[in-house]
């Protein structure tokens, strides 16, 4: 075989989310940290949770949604989706979260986003993979022109939150151009 | 009206109706009430009151107070200024009535038409989406627009 596995970075494989995922989502979402600089507000309850990873427990184009674990011990650290798919323009929109505040730091966000990417081009056969950050949000921004996204547009004053406008910035990436070291 | 429209290959490609729509599923649109979420209404000359296009003010974002705009101006009713007047009238009803900060837009890149009446309505290029839409062969860009409120122009 020698086949590199389409799942697999080099420190963080993407699996299917499964119903016991639903507590530890649980926890993050409710910490205002980790959702800083996520578009959600609001506290959610177990059965939201719950709710969320039973309809996000099925894969497919449509439902690119994944629990993002470590490889060595296949501990829950985080998510990663391509959702809005448009298999005319073969186009999605990522999103990322790494919820486990001890792998903020030692490239599991990088590596994440080069898996997620590279399975979207690889095996969704996309053309252009696109996100929304916070232009706050320096870190993030960091990690996605690392892997290759280059920044498209600023939307002015697009989000509210924290009492105050925030702009959010457009980054895209195109088949080719994703940077995988 | 809006099924006949929907036949114009301008429409098909600038408006990404990619489909042709049944008159069937129409119906429903034109029949919608509009609300904060999706306030879809006729364009109609002040005169004849004659149905000369379709504008659509979407939010998804209340707390964010922003809006996202959809315009059809019918292939027969083109260059008179029905587009430009839609575009005002839609944005001074989304930041008057609906109490909006913001409201964007996409436009396919080779929409000149479009992005000439955008700008001058007060909207400012904030950004190019790199090949996001598949038409008649090939990968257009899209021209993201925003304004802001206060950035409406009333004039020319």
């Amino acid at each position: 075989m020698g086949l590199d596995s389409p799942f697999e970075g080099r420190l963080i494989r993407l699996r299917a989310r499964e119903p016991e995922d639903a507590p530890l989502l649980h926890a993050w979402f409710n910490d205002a940290s980790v959702t800083e600089h996520l578009s959600m507000r609001y506290p959610l309850s177990h059965e939201q949770e719950e709710r969320f990873v039973s309809g996000a427990s099925v894969t497919g184009y449509f439902a690119a949604n994944f629990a993002v674990v470590t490889r060595d011990d296949g501990r829950l650290i985080g998510g990663a989706e391509l959702r809005d798919v448009s298999p005319e323009n073969r186009t999605a929109i990522l999103g990322i979260t790494i919820g486990d505040k001890a792998c903020w730091d030692g490239g599991y966000g990088t590596d994440t986003m080069r898996t997620i990417c590279r399975f979207g081009f690889e095996m969704m056969n996309l053309n252009r993979i696109e996100l929304d950050v916070f232009a706050e949000n320096a870190r993030a921004r960091r990690v996605y022109e690392k892997v290759g996204f280059r920044e498209e547009g600023v939307r002015r004053q697009a989000v509210y939150k924290y009492g105050r406008y925030q702009d959010v910035v457009v980054m895209g990436l195109l088949a080719g151009e994703l940077a995988l070291d | 009206m809006l099924h006949a429209w929907a036949q114009d290959p301008d429409t098909i490609r600038f408006n990404e109706s990619r489909y042709p729509p049944s008159l069937q599923a129409m119906r429903p649109r034109a029949e919608l009430h509009p609300t904060y979420d999706h306030a879809r209404l006729a364009v109609v000359d002040r005169e004849s009151g004659a149905l000369v296009g379709d504008v659509a003010l979407h939010t998804m974002d209340p707390e964010s107070r922003s809006g996202f705009i959809g315009l059809l101006i019918g292939p027969e009713h083109r260059g008179r200024g029905y587009g430009t007047d839609a575009t005002r009238a839609i944005c001074r009803f989304g930041f008057d009535m609906m109490n909006l900060n913001r409201v964007e837009l996409d436009v396919i890149a080779s929409n000149e038409r479009a992005l000439h009446v955008y700008a001058k309505a007060g909207f400012r290029v904030e950004g190019r989406r790199r090949a996001c839409y598949y038409h008649a062969g090939a990968y257009e860009d899209f021209i993201m627009m925003g304004m802001l409120r206060g950035e409406l122009t009333e004039e020319g």
